[in-house]
């Protein structure tokens, strides 16, 4: 493995050939050949069905009788978690708005100071006054047990993890598959296994919220420096109590990050775990107009849930930020005494003052028409013109991606035929641009316009398998070595001989649209956000906003625009998938250190080559992973871009939840984590050796 | 305000009444609520809500469970659910008969809605492709329904296609220049009859009624012939094309009531009564239409309807009691 140091260097460029370029030049005969041949030979082509595996059906049978011998269990459990959370609705549903209102506003003011309290105060205000109070309620009981759980939860299997190393190794592969497989693709068993109701939504919830936890809780315990532990034991600590005394509280820093992302995650789960039902909660408002195309009442809906999910970030911010700095809390015993006093009077002032306890009905305010007017006039005023442009953007870029130029350009779409002197002259053009990649810059970029070259000719549905897999291992191969190599390649074999080969291709075809648009248009919004904190201050509600109203609100209007298909599927994962773009790029812009600033001033370098040659270079391995996110967003959305009308992986997993289908349901599910995960891999090995060829901290 | 608040006293009033009307001896049967599901349209909603008001009319304890369409069938299954009163069979997939196969829910015959679907189009069509509402005519005006994604054949959008392919089956069969384009969702269908319906832009739709967007939309339907039949969807010989299946119309779908097998024994007058239920697609798409388009709220609406046409369901209470 001494190789893999030596491609990282090759990687920032030192020119030397070593045996990994001979294996790029093998491939790219190899390829060659078989895009050569592939219209003759039709196993090329496509993968033929009689060579896969019935792995759904192999699912099924292993999932029917799992499901019940485990059935008692946790059928039990159901009812042991279902109590609390009935519980809890029932107080939450019959306290007064206004109490309920009160107690937000005071614990926002405790953790995070007035100003987070006074929008507490506008929130609460604004979710009775559009009266959606009731299915709040029945949310804010849902999250708050799911979340507890979760930290809890998520802390044993950290702090086990952490422990044992076998274990940690284990526990690491599965986190990956929790936090990339569409939470959709295991519904189905988890409906079989716990039974219809609430407490559906909850284990789901508390399935996808749980990576963070345990991811930070390792991280904070192994990183207690050793002198720490050792003193402990010097002065006597059982393992128990220095486990509790000395590592825990050194590691609560971590363990904070770790509350706060949980919190999130739970939140982003909210509409899907109402999807099965039972809950009556926010979630399925959202559903509902959603299924009526009504924007308005939807994004009034989605409002509720970006607002509550910034106070409650807010608030585990503030929470987390006072405790690390050891800051007061605005509190003594008088706020406490005064608090309580003011809630019971709060309950008492209700009573005696309806409207207090329960919002009237005629006091509620209808948001909705003004902005469904707005919609409606642009469809009805600009309709022609949004065609215009998605017919441009479907001729000259989504189609060569999907079916290739061979395909897409023809007289009709081009004005010309993609015949023989202009193929020739296609190729001539991308093996110059080869050439002059490998001569003035290094190997990485002269492959990557090979590749891209390869992909716009053929399309992701054309380009025959054994190259596509081929490219995939070996760019895996270049950027993490050995294991990474082997990784994609299995996985690749997965997906094929399962029979979602063509599905998964739709899929990468529309993740690899939207990701470079999002690249284009993120990074450079981040740049300038970089340089301008006015934008930078602009950018920010927005990126927020992006991220927490719930991606179903945004695709009403995008379908009236641009009807049902892939163009408004790309939009709704673009909407969602750019917000790491931007925000890696500014931070990465913004970190570059002041010594290479400083550097590049001292030698004189213009505001462009400041920009150009010393900062972006800097803060390339930071986008890198900006762009890694991005990915992992862009494939998160494809299940909920299939409500839009795709035909990829997203739909597979659609279509297995209406057949009542675990195993095919799982297995596509099981293969976009893959897709994932590979993009993960490669990408996270390639930003760490360029940071390592910086000299950066990796 | 007080006008509903009059007419819900007035319900409630007159069901007192009659609850006290002495032959409805032992009815309740039980004190357990009848658990019944609402599923995420409003022409369901209003059909399982006036199932509630005459239950309840009759003493019974209702409570109302929002269900999705495939996890409804595990409730029904495990009695957390009691009744679903709108099953669209063609619309659940294969988790209706799977849930069948295990005996434990239970069909209780058509909801009696007077159902229909297949290509619905906008009236104004009718300028743009004279030949409509024949099938000929639609064909003859494939070129007005291209788009860069379907050129050179028309676009047609399909269901979502968790609900079935009827559409891209119907394409195959009859040899059609159409493409089907999956919907993904029913507000995704919603919004496209919209934006159409705003830009008069031509638009082709699997779709279906009865629907409250006929009440709002002008739109009519593309007539195929022959009408569908079991042989033509196994027999090639069936139908215009001597080689392929699928070369009528659409299958219609069955609206049907179901249950979970307990209620018959848990609430008998109540099953009896869901037995003899029925709930036509026209009143349905009246009631719909005032909620979703007056906004109204569902429960005066339903209040309203009920106390309107007593000579409609109170027959099958009197069934249901009598025979108790």
């Amino acid at each position: 493995m001494s190789g893999e140091r030596q491609t990282r260097s090759n990687l920032a460029g030192t020119l030397d050939m070593s045996w990994k370029d001979m294996s790029w030049l093998l491939m790219g005969l190899l390829a060659a050949i078989a895009l050569y041949a592939a219209p003759n030979v039709t196993w090329l082509g496509t993968f033929p069905e009689h060579w896969g595996l019935p792995i759904s059906a192999w699912t099924n049978a292993i999932l029917a009788p799992m499901v019940v011998g485990l059935q008692g269990a946790t059928r039990v459990l159901s009812q042991v978690i279902g109590a609390p959370m009935s519980a809890g609705r029932a107080v939450l549903d019959w306290t007064p708005w206004s109490t309920v209102t009160l107690a937000f506003f005071l614990l926002a003011y405790w953790t995070a100071g007035i100003r987070t309290a006074c929008f507490t105060l506008a929130s609460f205000l604004y979710i009775v006054s559009v009266g959606f109070w009731t299915p709040t309620m029945n949310t804010i009981a849902q999250i708050g047990l799911a979340i507890p759980i979760a930290i809890l939860l998520g802390f044993a299997i950290g702090t086990l993890a952490a422990r044992y190393p076998r274990l940690n190794t284990a526990t690491q592969a599965s986190l990956d598959f929790m936090q990339t497989i569409p939470t959709f693709a295991y519904l189905i068993p988890i409906l079989l296994l716990f039974g219809f109701g609430p407490v559906v939504g909850l284990i789901t919830s508390i399935i996808y919220a749980m990576p963070p936890m345990i991811r930070n809780t390792i991280l904070g315990l192994q990183r207690v420096p050793p002198e720490l532990r050792e003193s402990g034991r010097m002065s006597g600590c059982t393992p128990l109590q220095e486990f509790w005394w000395v590592r825990v509280p050194a590691a609560t820093p971590q363990l904070l990050v770790g509350l706060n992302q949980t919190t999130m995650a739970a939140f982003s789960m909210i509409i899907i775990a109402s999807v099965i039902g039972g809950s009556q909660d926010i979630g399925w408002e959202v559903l509902s107009t959603m299924r009526k195309a009504q924007f308005g009442e939807s994004l009034a809906a989605g409002v509720v849930i970006a607002v509550l999910a910034m106070i409650l970030d807010r608030v585990s911010c503030g929470f987390t930020q006072r405790y690390v700095h050891g800051e007061q809390f605005h509190t003594n015993r008088y706020f406490w005494i005064a608090s309580l006093g003011a809630l019971f009077a709060s309950v008492a002032l209700a009573s005696l003052v309806p409207s207090l306890w329960v919002w009237p009905d005629a006091w509620v305010i209808r948001p909705a028409a003004p902005l469904d007017t707005a919609v409606d006039w642009i469809t009805a005023n600009y309709g022609t013109s949004l065609n215009a442009l998605k017919t441009t953007a479907f001729y000259y870029f989504l189609l060569p991606l999907k079916i290739g130029l061979v395909q897409a350009v023809t007289p009709m779409t081009w004005g010309l035929s993609f015949d023989g002197p202009v193929q020739i002259g296609y190729w001539a053009i991308a093996a110059l641009a080869v050439g002059v990649a490998t001569v003035y810059s290094d190997r990485a970029a002269a492959s990557i316009i090979a590749v891209i070259a390869i992909l716009l000719f053929y399309g992701t549905t054309g380009i025959p398998w054994p190259v596509f897999i081929a490219i995939v291992t070996l760019a895996a191969y270049q950027a993490g070595g050995f294991p990474t190599a082997v990784f994609a390649f299995l996985a690749q074999l997965f997906i094929l001989v399962s029979g979602f080969w063509p599905a998964a291709m739709l899929s990468v075809y529309l993740c690899v649209a939207a990701v470079a648009i999002c690249i284009a248009i993120g990074v450079s919004l981040g740049a300038a956000a970089a340089n301008n904190d006015h934008l930078s201050a602009l950018l920010r509600p927005i990126n927020d906003g992006l991220q927490t109203v719930p991606q179903f609100v945004l695709l009403i209007p995008a379908l009236m625009f641009f009807q049902a298909g892939d163009f408004t599927a790309l939009i709704a994962i673009i909407l969602y998938a750019i917000v790491p773009a931007i925000k890696y790029t500014e931070a990465g812009l913004r970190n570059v250190s002041p010594n290479s600033v400083e550097a590049g001033l001292a030698l004189g370098c213009t505001k462009r080559q400041m920009f150009w040659q010393v900062r972006l270079p800097q803060a390339v391995p930071e986008i890198l992973l900006g762009v890694n996110q991005t990915i992992m967003y862009a494939l998160a959305m494809l299940v909920i871009a299939a409500l839009v009308g795709t035909t990829d992986l997203g739909q597979e997993v659609y279509i297995a939840l209406g057949k009542a289908d675990a195993g095919s349901g799982l297995v596509a599910g099981i293969s976009m984590a893959l897709i994932a995960m590979i993009a993960d891999r490669v990408l996270q090995n390639a930003a760490s050796s360029r940071k390592a060829a910086l000299g950066l901290p990796v | 305000m007080s006008r509903q608040l009059i007419i819900s006293l007035l319900v409630s009033f007159g069901l007192l009444a009659f609850t006290c009307d002495g032959n409805a001896a032992s009815v309740p049967e039980s004190k357990e609520p009848i658990k019944i599901a609402l599923n995420e349209w409003t022409g369901q909603n209003v059909t399982a809500k006036v199932l509630g008001g005459i239950y309840e009319s009759m003493g019974y304890k209702v409570e109302y469970v929002t269900a999705g369409a495939m996890p409804q069938f595990t409730a029904m299954q495990e009695g957390k659910l009691t009744t679903q009163p709108e099953v669209w069979t063609n619309l659940v997939g294969e988790a209706y008969p799977k849930a069948l196969e295990t005996k434990t829910i239970v069909e209780l015959g058509l909801l009696g809605l007077n159902n229909y679907e297949g290509w619905a189009y906008p009236k104004y069509m009718e300028q743009m492709c004279p030949g409509l509402p024949r099938l000929e005519g639609l064909i003859a005006c494939k070129d007005k329904l291209a788009t860069p994604e379907t050129f050179p054949k028309g676009r047609i959008l399909a269901y979502p296609s968790d609900w079935g392919t009827a559409s891209a089956k119907l394409v195959a069969g009859m040899k059609l220049p159409f493409v089907a384009v999956p919907a993904g969702s029913e507000g995704a269908e919603i919004a496209e009859i919209k934006a159409a319906f705003l830009k008069k832009a031509p638009l082709v739709l699997m779709f279906w009624k009865p629907h409250w967007v006929h009440a709002v939309y002008d739109m009519d339907w593309v007539q195929i012939d022959p009408p569908y039949s079991d042989a033509c969807a196994t027999d090639p010989k069936v139908g215009p094309n001597p080689d392929t299946t699928d070369d009528c119309g659409f299958p219609q779908a069955r609206v049907v009531k179901s249950a979970w097998v307990g209620m018959e024994k848990q609430w008998p007058a109540a099953f009896s009564v869901l037995k003899n239920f029925q709930f036509d697609g026209t009143e349905q798409g009246k009631l719909v239409y005032e909620i979703d388009q007056k906004g109204r709220k569902l429960d005066d609406v339903v209040a309203e309807w009920l106390k309107s046409h007593e000579g409609t369901w109170k027959p099958w209470v009197t069934t249901a009691t009598a025979s108790n």
